[in-house]
């Protein structure tokens, strides 16, 4: 018995280590970002959110900002209505072709951003786009779409297919079922998928620095262009106001929608 | 449930296990209560109650699964409950047989030995013994998830035992097979349990397997242990309300009172009059007592309406239920209450339609009487 | 009438359009990467294999032999660190534990590449965190150099990998059948063995497709490697962008996107083979 209690203190000590070896950057973040002086000091030698105030004023990071909002609103909400679709066809629906429509549709998970970025890049110059807002967005929602599909496909999935058979047996046509039985069961599933795809749009860096130029540059793309030139930390407050944010979506879209479930981790 | 339901540890010799005032709690909810029992060595004694009864927490508690908040387990004279289950060296067949997916047949029988560091050669001799005692030859090779419901059966079995157990735990082994493999492994249950004379503790919430296979029988409900008996006594002298109608069918007359007037001892019922016990009365009889008769429905039998006789009482037919060899009619008696009949044969379908008035002959040589608070 | 599949055009129609458009810029990556080179130029000539060709070079198979390797190592060190955390994960008795655990572990993927690569530097740099502390301690006199090298690269890396890996793993281990490992103890196996004899074994599947899935990530990173790399350490992703951005060599820097989205397929393709076979064998799902 008494070896067992070591081992699990030992176990535990273990992910306590593992799980501050995960978080400690951001914490050193955090700290930098409230850190008066320019040059790092550990631990900080005050409080103060001067940073903080030049990271939002400053005029690059402002346009980059405004920038990735609009991509990340048209992107997220395109895959939204272009996945929700695609997932309620390959869940009702098989077809020829519909095997390669997949592998085609979910390979951005797979395929190296900086590949893909080049890609857009290319056809972006092929078409005389290039580096301007569509390909951008057409880039991102490629980017982020399986995570909306598979989102409202986990969805569907847990729908009783019976529901649809008795809303028909009542005298709804099809249309009626889909508004009236199937979208509200899979609008938690589409919010999740949404909120993820804005997120990781808005976070995305290797494929933006591809297709956007200096006029068209996304938050994280302005980010890297300050770390290259700058050495203070502006970037720091910056990186510390992203964080809380998605942090603070990732609980709301946790507590309102199961992330757990979006995400498929199912640890029971 | 009364205090002479529960069986005091004996320190008699050959007791293989004592459970001494083992109790449970999940939180405020109690799992097990002051459960106390003792199985003698060889025994075949089964856990039976419905679920949630907590005769799953108790067998877990014996396999070291689940800590008791209170009280002690006794394994050959050893106390174990403060034990690591896997120095135990108590065999267990689970629900659901647990076989290890990424092992072969022969693998996974060979597993325990293979724990307790045994010689290859020797762990080889017992595996194959154990193979041919569950009639596995030829199949040592397979991957488990191959195999039929009733071959994975054996080969948890044969794990279990391989490893020479103080005692073998079954936890429902036969809920998972179907009706025809379900009554064939009983079989090999009984044949098993009497070639080898382990002690075995078999949890099932079905009362046939309970009757069919062990020497004793323990009912429990709601965390506690409500009757320990052998079969025949269990059905025949159920000790509470529970039990009666738990196991098989019964009849629960309405309370009445013991008469015994010019040597004749009757069950008054009010509203009905005295039913006459026609032989000596059953256990429980004291004149003046208030009692709850419990009657099986095979001792009710249904005779032509008008036709008079001694426990002969009159109702209307509600329904029949034909099971095949035999048909329950449940017949309205005013006074009493819904009664079941059970007669062979489905003539009475046609000679007693639904509606048409029933008379029922009560043979009260038969019944349980029971105190009217059970 | 009977309509037989409602909706089928409609919501299949921008499905295929996506589609085809992802393919036509896979394709221009493709097209380009057999065109000549024409020095000074953005325009680029006729068909020609010659980037092919010109990868086997010593200097560029390096590049890729150190992008295996350092993609190799990042696997290998996130499931040896996720393994754990996912165990506790799925584990915890308390359920507060285990939301805190998911959150803790799951967070992390989504504050984006720059943001994490950025504070890594902060950590790992000369006047950063680790060398502040270290010195505070009295452990060194000098600075230690992490960033710009192959080991401060793997560190980040790692820890970008951990919550994806962690999520593969919590998902296998949450698999397991309870009652094979109650079995196990049963039989006179002791909490060590029941985790290595039963507990591992059938979360096999879950590490693998973990490994291969980090692994084939890694080989596409880009901005770990940008940052804390600082050009001492090249991995393809880097090597491309510097042939497209700086030399100006479109075909070659689309020649090795392409090689590193057939790595990234092959890696899965094989993947796919293995677990395949290995699910196949444990019949399990």
């Amino acid at each position: 018995m008494r070896s067992q209690k070591i081992g699990t203190v030992a176990f535990w000590s273990l992910v306590v280590a593992l799980l501050t070896y995960m978080t400690l950057p951001t914490i050193v973040v955090l700290m930098t970002s409230v850190n008066p002086t320019e040059i790092l000091a550990f631990p900080p030698q005050g409080v103060s959110f001067d940073w903080y105030v030049k990271a939002v004023t400053y005029p690059d990071f402002r346009i980059a900002f405004k920038n990735g909002l609009i991509v990340t609103a048209c992107a997220s909400t395109l895959a939204l209505i272009v996945g929700s679709a695609f997932a309620w066809l390959i869940h009702h629906y098989d077809f020829r072709g519909r095997g390669l429509l997949e592998g085609v549709l979910w390979s951005p998970l797979i395929i190296p951003h900086f590949t893909l970025g080049f890609g857009f890049l290319l056809l972006g110059g092929a078409f005389g786009v290039q580096q301007g807002y569509v390909m951008i967005v057409l880039a991102h929602m490629v980017l982020v779409m399986p995570f909306v599909t598979r989102a409202v496909h986990v969805s569907l999935a847990n729908i009783d297919p019976a529901l649809a058979r008795a809303a028909a047996n009542l005298g709804a046509s099809p249309f009626q079922v889909l508004t009236r039985i199937t979208l509200p069961l899979v609008v938690p599933g589409m919010a999740g998928g949404w909120l993820i795809a804005a997120v990781l749009s808005l976070t995305e860096f290797t494929a933006s620095l591809y297709v956007t130029g200096s006029r068209t540059q996304t938050l994280p793309v302005a980010m890297y262009n300050y770390i290259r030139e700058y050495a203070d930390p502006t970037v720091s407050a910056i990186s510390a106001l992203l964080i809380i944010a998605t942090t603070l979506i990732m609980l709301v879209a946790d507590r309102t929608i199961g992330l757990r479930r979006v995400l498929a981790i199912d640890t029971h | 449930m009364t205090e002479t339901a529960i069986i005091h540890p004996s320190k008699e010799a050959g007791s293989a296990v004592d459970i001494v005032r083992v109790r449970k709690d999940f939180g405020s909810a109690v799992g097990v209560a002051d459960v106390s029992l003792t199985i003698r060595n060889g025994e075949f004694v089964t856990l039976l109650g419905p679920s949630g009864c907590g005769k799953s927490t108790l067998l877990g508690m014996i396999a070291g699964f689940v800590t008791p908040t209170a009280g002690k387990i006794v394994v050959d004279g050893a106390d174990i409950t403060d034990l690591e289950p896997y120095r135990r060296d108590i065999g267990m067949v689970f629900q659901s047989y647990a076989l290890f997916p990424h092992m072969n047949v022969h693998d996974n029988i060979a597993f325990g030995l293979r724990m307790r560091k045994l010689p290859a050669a020797q762990v080889e001799k017992e595996v194959a013994r154990a193979i041919a005692m569950m009639k596995l030859e030829g199949f040592e090779a397979r991957r488990v998830r191959q195999l039929s419901g009733g071959q994975q059966q054996r080969v948890a079995l044969a794990r279990a035992i391989v490893i020479r157990p103080k005692v073998l735990l079954l936890d429902e082994p036969l809920s998972a097979l179907d009706k025809n493999l379900r009554a064939q492994m009983q079989v090999e249950l009984s044949e098993l349990h009497r070639k080898t004379g382990l002690t075995t503790i078999f949890v099932t919430h079905d009362q046939g397997e309970a009757l069919s296979l062990s020497d004793r029988i323990v009912v429990m409900n709601k965390g506690a242990v409500q009757q320990v008996a052998a079969p025949i006594e269990l059905y025949r002298q159920p000790a509470n309300g529970f039990v009666a109608s738990f196991i098989g069918e019964i009849n629960a007359l309405p309370p009445g009172r013991c008469e015994l007037k010019d040597g004749t001892a009757s069950l008054v019922l009010p509203g009905v009059g005295p039913l006459v016990f026609p032989t000596a009365p059953a256990t429980g009889f004291a004149p003046g007592r208030q009692v709850r008769a419990f009657l099986r429905p095979e001792h009710v039998r249904p005779v032509l309406a008008g036709e008079a006789g001694p426990n002969v009482v009159t109702g209307k037919v509600e329904a029949h239920i034909y099971q095949g060899s035999h048909t329950i009619t449940r017949v309205v008696v005013e006074g009493i209450g819904l009664v079941e009949t059970r007669v062979t044969g489905a003539e009475i379908v046609a000679s007693a339609p639904v509606g048409a008035s029933l008379g029922l002959a009560f043979d009260l040589s038969e019944a349980v009487l029971l105190d009217t608070a059970d | 009438m009977i309509q037989k599949r409602p909706f089928f055009i409609t919501f299949l129609a921008p499905a295929v359009l996506t589609a085809v458009i992802l393919a036509a810029a896979i394709f221009e990556v493709l097209q380009y990467s057999v065109r000549e080179f024409v020095p000074g130029s953005l325009n680029v000539g006729g068909l020609t294999l010659e980037n092919f060709a010109r990868i086997n070079r010593p200097i560029y198979w390096w590049v890729l032999a150190d992008t295996f390797f350092i993609s190799l190592l990042t696997a290998v060190f996130s499931l040896l660190a996720s393994y754990p955390v996912a165990y506790a994960l799925v584990r915890a008795k308390k359920d507060w534990v285990r939301s805190a655990l998911v959150s803790l572990s799951i967070t992390p993927l989504f504050t984006g590449e720059i943001v994490r690569t950025f504070s890594w530097m902060l950590t790992l740099g000369t006047d950063g965190f680790i060398n502040s502390m270290l010195r505070k301690l009295g452990l060194i006199d000098m600075p230690i150099q992490l960033m710009y090298t192959r080991f401060g690269v793997v560190v980040a890396l790692v820890q970008f990998s951990m919550p994806v890996m962690i999520i593969l793993l919590a998902t296998a281990i949450a698999h397991v059948d309870r009652d094979c490992e109650r079995a196990a103890a049963n039989l006179g196996a002791s909490p060590s063995a029941v985790f290595w004899r039963v507990t591992l074994p059938l979360t096999l599947p879950g590490i693998l497709s973990g490994i291969v899935v980090v692994f084939a990530w890694t080989m596409s990173a880009f901005s770990t490697p940008q940052l804390i790399g600082g050009g001492k350490i090249l991995m393809i992703s880097n090597l491309a962008y510097l042939q497209g951005f700086s030399v100006l060599n479109l075909p070659f820097a689309a020649t090795l996107s392409l090689i590193a989205l057939v790595c990234a397929l092959g890696s899965l393709a094989l993947m796919k083979t293995i677990t395949g076979r290995i699910e196949r064998r444990l019949a399990v799902n």
